[in-house]
């Protein structure tokens, strides 16, 4: 059945002008930007993680002194900045990129400069927050940054202006994101396609980029406050000037929050895809899953001062935010089931993917119950700010984010690089990073109950918490073996993998639909959609007969012509070929991206006696984004064909 | 469309599969948390699992029911995704399921059955809420926690003595916490500087340290209790030294409490730091209790307020006895490398009084009786009393003390006691201590540490 007879090159590779790095750099190809994204945040992800084995080491045993705390306070600031910025959010982007346009049977995004735009400023952006760890000057102030702590009286340094920035940066990428893909899923879908067929990973990342377009504005408008307090001397959080510390947490919460929801629904998403695929089932209860999905992010924006139970917001508040908190466990129950249900009566194959898919139901259902234990705001009080809480939020970070984006990495990377990652490595790395995952993490939950605080660099001796936190670091180092794993078979299989099919786990999406990887094009013709299962109508017409058929959304000439809904392309031609018109290279996009980071990092400098740097960069960094953005929007996004 | 799994496809015979070597784990990982659960509280010196307080009962009872439902929803869930993968695993490809799309009296079902044992979480939740956070008891012990970048200052406003020169002190002490067994202590909690978060584990808590904000909490040592003592910690991440910022809770009898009031409330044993004349090599005696006359001296030293009375009186009162300090509340944290003192130098107290009182010490310290009377750290005129130094992570001991003021800052990362020992470097500043810098040499260290561990 293989449609691929040669090597597959990579999408789009086909016409000369479109390899090497020049055209990784000018690319505005969704799927190309899709995989920039997975590399750098893998790159992250293994930084991140790295970060992370420094933090276990330092904590193997009490009063040990690998690092210094300084250095030990920059870490685990990185660790947490780094994992949710830099590796997950971007991890899930990389799927955002790859798979959007696919589900739904588009071309590209609505916006395709913008995404290159939003990729490179993502990566500036990202190379801007880590490179100060090199010269310990990487931020200390955790990833929360909490007033004063952050203010200039109690950070002298360079080390939060760079987090500051950096995290200014990171939002316009994000922002600029989920404007692109809001327009996209709303203006692409293929005729036919209604929002309650969109794919279930479409769906949780219509979800994820609206909670990004309302929750971002938020930490950007906190961390205007503080960049201006830092920078040019006002007082929002200005203690010795009645600036008020709560003022930096609500703003922080109520992005913080839909921030984890941000983090763990597209991972919610890829599991939907997972789990029917490899049961022969179609999803058990969609419409529930959707409406679930929004409801999760809806009431995520109601929960936040959970994050505040021992700042004293005094009895009123913490009842409410306490039964908020209690009721998202509602929605999330319902999903655990639905999945459950998707398996039961299936016939349940156990790829790696599949076992991934699982193991998130599984380690994301101990994280939602003890999530449920500190929505008790007194009960909470015995655990904020403990290993307790370290505990939960890896369940559901790690248990939750990072197994359900391991899902998608080995269900998508046959459509991705059109070769097949070894079943046998995966199996391996998912059995290691179980247990390991497990084993770091477990121990936190009765290091914290015990009395371990979170954030410190070191503990004394005899306080019950040595045998717990020598599995935790046991278990860490297991995790680095079981990452070495994946990172072996994900280079090995890209190069000699065996080659992969159109479609080769039998999945019911549109993606699986056109070759792998797919051409520059996406769909030689753009399909027509009947039911929530195009691929399956025509594979597996008895798995999605009982739900309805309709050719609402087809143009009338379509309806009249009867087509067939779903086109499957044989050939490898090319767009030229084709007569599809694509959009053009550019480097324009790289460049104003560039130009903002400059621009910002003209404020390091802003406190030095000398004001020549600081108004170099500040000029050049204008000049180029205006100079560029101008050329930019000036440039047709198309060749003329006329 | 065949697949293949490489794994499972296949029937080796012997080879090790990574499933196969994850049950084996699984199984160890659960008798290792059975065995976990099973010592659970014992032996756990920071343990939060106990009745010691009203509010920790109230926590307790909280987190039975958690843990409870918890344990319900957990096995329910993982027993049925377990039991599902098993049940359903594919064994022909041929095999079609049925094609189920949903079910709407089961969607509805585990929609309220969740909301169903939410209710008996919330219910008790919202009760102890109010409980926990009314006004505390009118005759409460009145405690300010005063959170310092890394330390803790506790302030007993209930409790004041006059000084002749009629100035009211408060009671207050450093890193050392005292509550009386049965009495309601009511924590008014401030910082001077960042957030800081309050909390003894065993006791209860943790409330925030908010800057430009009042927080309050309370609890009663539940009367079951015998005179021991806790460990508290900072659990707002407050910068460099945020590990570094401990406390011991003593709870203690009510007379035990009064006699320490007592003691804490008496002049400190060298209320008086005399000027003295230039001292020739150290003392071969130790005059600590001795009545020094008071020598004609010109150096412009501290002008007393009182008369001498540097009389090292025996202790009166109560003092926790630091020979039956738990193990756990003892200290252990290692010195440095490169930071020694040496062993054969002997201290004088006398000598470091006026060390003391001319030194940068008191831009500072507060030794009451003294003109060292500077509120930025801690409170030194009981400094013998206190168990620990450095907010509880050295011993309150001759080579400690002696060592925390030659290089503090190589002793805490960051701490704002400045490095004082001559030729030391400041690891802050990275500038060597001179004497112009108002380095001290050994002999003056030791001195100074003969009159602080005077100070009882």
């Amino acid at each position: 059945m293989a449609t691929v007879a040669a090597s597959p090159t990579y999408a789009g590779a086909e016409s000369g002008e479109q390899t090497g790095l020049w055209s990784w750099l000018t690319t505005v190809d969704h799927k190309r930007i899709g995989v920039l994204y997975l590399y750098t945040s893998l790159f992250f992800f293994l930084f991140g993680g790295l970060e992370a084995v420094l933090i276990r080491a330092q904590l193997s045993g009490p009063n040990k002194h690998l690092v210094s705390a300084e250095t030990f306070n920059q870490l685990f600031t990185m660790h947490g900045t780094t994992m949710i910025f830099l590796a997950v959010m971007p991890l899930s982007s990389a799927f955002f990129n790859f798979l959007i346009p696919l589900q739904i049977g588009a071309r590209d995004v609505a916006f395709p400069r913008l995404n290159a735009f939003s990729y490179w400023v993502y990566l500036f952006g990202g190379l801007f927050i880590t490179l100060p760890i090199f010269f310990s000057a990487a931020p200390d102030g955790g990833w929360f940054g909490y007033a004063p702590l952050t203010t200039r009286q109690f950070s002298q340094g360079v080390n939060i202006d760079f987090w500051v920035l950096g995290l200014q940066i990171l939002g316009i990428s994000s922002l600029a994101a989920a404007f692109n893909f809001i327009t996209t899923i709303i203006n692409l879908r293929a005729p036919g396609m209604n929002l309650m067929r969109m794919p279930m990973f479409t769906w949780m990342a219509f979800v994820v980029q609206f909670l990004l377009v309302l929750a971002f504005p938020v930490i950007t408008i906190a961390l205007f406050f503080l960049q201006f307090d830092r920078f040019f001397g006002t007082n929002f959080y200005e203690i010795g000037a009645g600036g008020d510390p709560l003022l930096w947490q609500h703003l922080f919460w109520i992005f913080g929050h839909p921030e984890v929801y941000i983090l763990i629904l597209p991972a919610f998403g890829l599991v939907s895809e997972v789990l029917p695929t490899n049961s022969k089932k179609p999803l058990f209860g969609y419409p529930v899953m959707v409406y679930s999905g929004i409801l999760i992010g809806f009431l995520g924006f109601g929960v936040w001062a959970h994050h505040m139970f021992s700042v004293g917001m005094g009895p009123i508040a913490d009842t409410v935010f306490g039964l908020t908190t209690l009721l998202i466990a509602i929605p999330t129950g319902v999903k655990i089931f639905n999945w459950i249900f998707t398996m039961w009566g299936g016939s349940i194959r156990f790829t790696t993917a599949m076992k991934f898919a699982i193991g998130l139901v599984a380690l994301f259902t101990i994280g939602g119950i003890s999530g449920v234990t500190h929505a008790s705001p007194p009960a909470d009080l015995q655990q904020t700010d403990t290993y307790y809480i370290v505990a939960h939020f890896h369940y559901v970070l790690f248990g939750g984010s990072i197994m359900g984006i391991f899902a998608g990495i080995y269900h998508y990377f046959p459509k991705m690089f059109g070769r097949m990652m070894s079943e046998k490595l995966g199996s391996w790395h998912f059995w290691l990073n179980f247990i390991a995952m497990n084993l770091t993490f477990f121990p936190m939950h009765f290091s914290g109950m015990l009395g371990m605080p979170r954030r410190i660099y070191t503990y004394d001796a005899g306080q019950g918490w040595e045998t717990f936190n020598l599995l935790s670091t046991i278990g860490a180092f297991m995790l680095v073996l079981a990452t070495a794993i994946f990172v072996w078979n994900f280079f090995r299989s890209k190069s000699s993998g065996a080659l992969a099919p159109d479609n080769p786990w039998d999945a019911a999406t549109l993606e699986w639909s056109i070759p792998s990887p797919p051409p520059e094009y996406n769909f030689a013709e753009i399909p027509l959609v009947e039911s929530r299962y195009p691929l399956w109508d025509l594979t597996h017409p008895e798995r999605t007969s009982e739900i309805p058929h309709t050719h609402d959304g087809w143009s009338d000439q379509e309806k009249a012509a009867e087509a067939k809904p779903v086109h499957i392309e044989k050939d490898r031609r090319t767009a030229k070929e084709l007569g599809i018109p694509m959009p053009l290279p550019t480097i324009k996009p790289l460049f104003v991206a560039a130009g903002i980071v400059v621009m910002l990092s003209g404020l390091i400098f802003i406190h030095k006696e000398d004001k020549t740097a600081a108004a170099a960069l500040i000029g050049l960094g204008a000049i180029m984004i205006i100079g560029f953005l101008y050329a930019w929007v000036t440039s047709p996004l198309e060749p003329d064909h006329h | 469309m065949p697949f293949i799994t490489p794994v499972f496809g296949e029937r080796m015979q012997l080879k090790i599969r990574p499933r196969q070597l994850a049950s084996v784990a699984i199984l160890t990982g659960l008798a290792l948390a059975i065995a976990a659960c099973g010592s659970y509280g014992k032996g756990y010196p920071n343990s939060t699992f106990n009745n010691t307080t009203e509010f920790n009962t109230a926590v307790k009872s909280l987190w039975d029911k958690l843990l409870f439902w918890g344990t319900f929803v957990f096995i329910l869930v993982e027993g049925i995704l377990v039991y599902t993968i098993f049940r359903f695993r594919r064994r022909s490809d041929a095999d079609e399921p049925q094609h189920v799309h949903g079910n709407t009296a089961l969607e509805i079902g585990w929609t309220i059955a969740p909301a169903v044992i939410l209710t008996f979480i919330a219910i008790p939740t919202v009760r102890t809420i109010f409980r926990t956070q009314a006004r505390a008891v009118p005759n409460a012990l009145q405690v300010e926690v005063v959170g310092h970048q890394w330390w803790w200052e506790f302030r007993y406003p209930q409790y004041t003595t006059r000084t002749p020169t009629g100035r009211v002190d408060t009671l207050v002490t450093a890193n050392d916490l005292y509550l009386p067994i049965g009495r309601t202590a009511n924590f008014t909690l401030r910082t001077k500087d960042v957030l800081h978060s309050f909390w003894i584990p065993q006791l209860g808590g943790k409330r925030d340290l908010i800057s430009n904000h009042t927080n309050y909490l309370w609890f009663t040592p539940d009367t079951s209790l015998r005179t021991t003592a806790f460990n508290g910690s900072c659990n707002e991440y407050c910068g460099a030294s945020h590990a570094n910022m401990r406390f011991r809770t003593f709870v203690v009898t009510p007379t035990e409490f009064d006699g320490w009031v007592q003691h804490q409330l008496g002049p400190a044993a060298f209320a008086v730091a005399p000027p003295a004349p230039p001292t020739p090599a150290p003392a071969d005696t130790t005059r600590a209790a001795g009545a020094p006359t008071r020598p004609a001296s010109t150096t412009p030293a501290p002008v007393p307020v009182t008369p001498a009375v540097a009389v090292a009186p025996q202790p009166i009162g109560y003092t926790f006895p630091m020979d039956s300090l738990p193990n756990y509340s003892s200290p252990k944290t290692p010195t440095p490398a490169g930071l020694s003192f040496p062993d054969n130098i002997t201290g004088d107290a006398q000598r470091g009084a006026q060390q003391f009182a001319r030194s940068a010490c008191i831009g500072c310290h507060t030794v009451r009786g003294t003109i060292a009377a500077s509120p930025i750290g801690p409170n030194l005129t009981h400094i013998a009393t206190r168990s620990t130094i450095a907010a509880g992570i050295y011993p309150n001991d001759a080579k400690h003390l002696r060592l925390w003021i030659k290089n503090a800052r190589m002793m805490k990362p960051g701490v704002a006691m400045p490095t004082l020992g001559l030729g030391q470097r400041d690891p802050i500043t990275g500038a060597t201590v001179s004497q112009s810098l108002g380095g001290l040499s050994d002999q003056q260290i030791a001195d100074i540490v003969a009159y602080l561990q005077a100070l009882r």
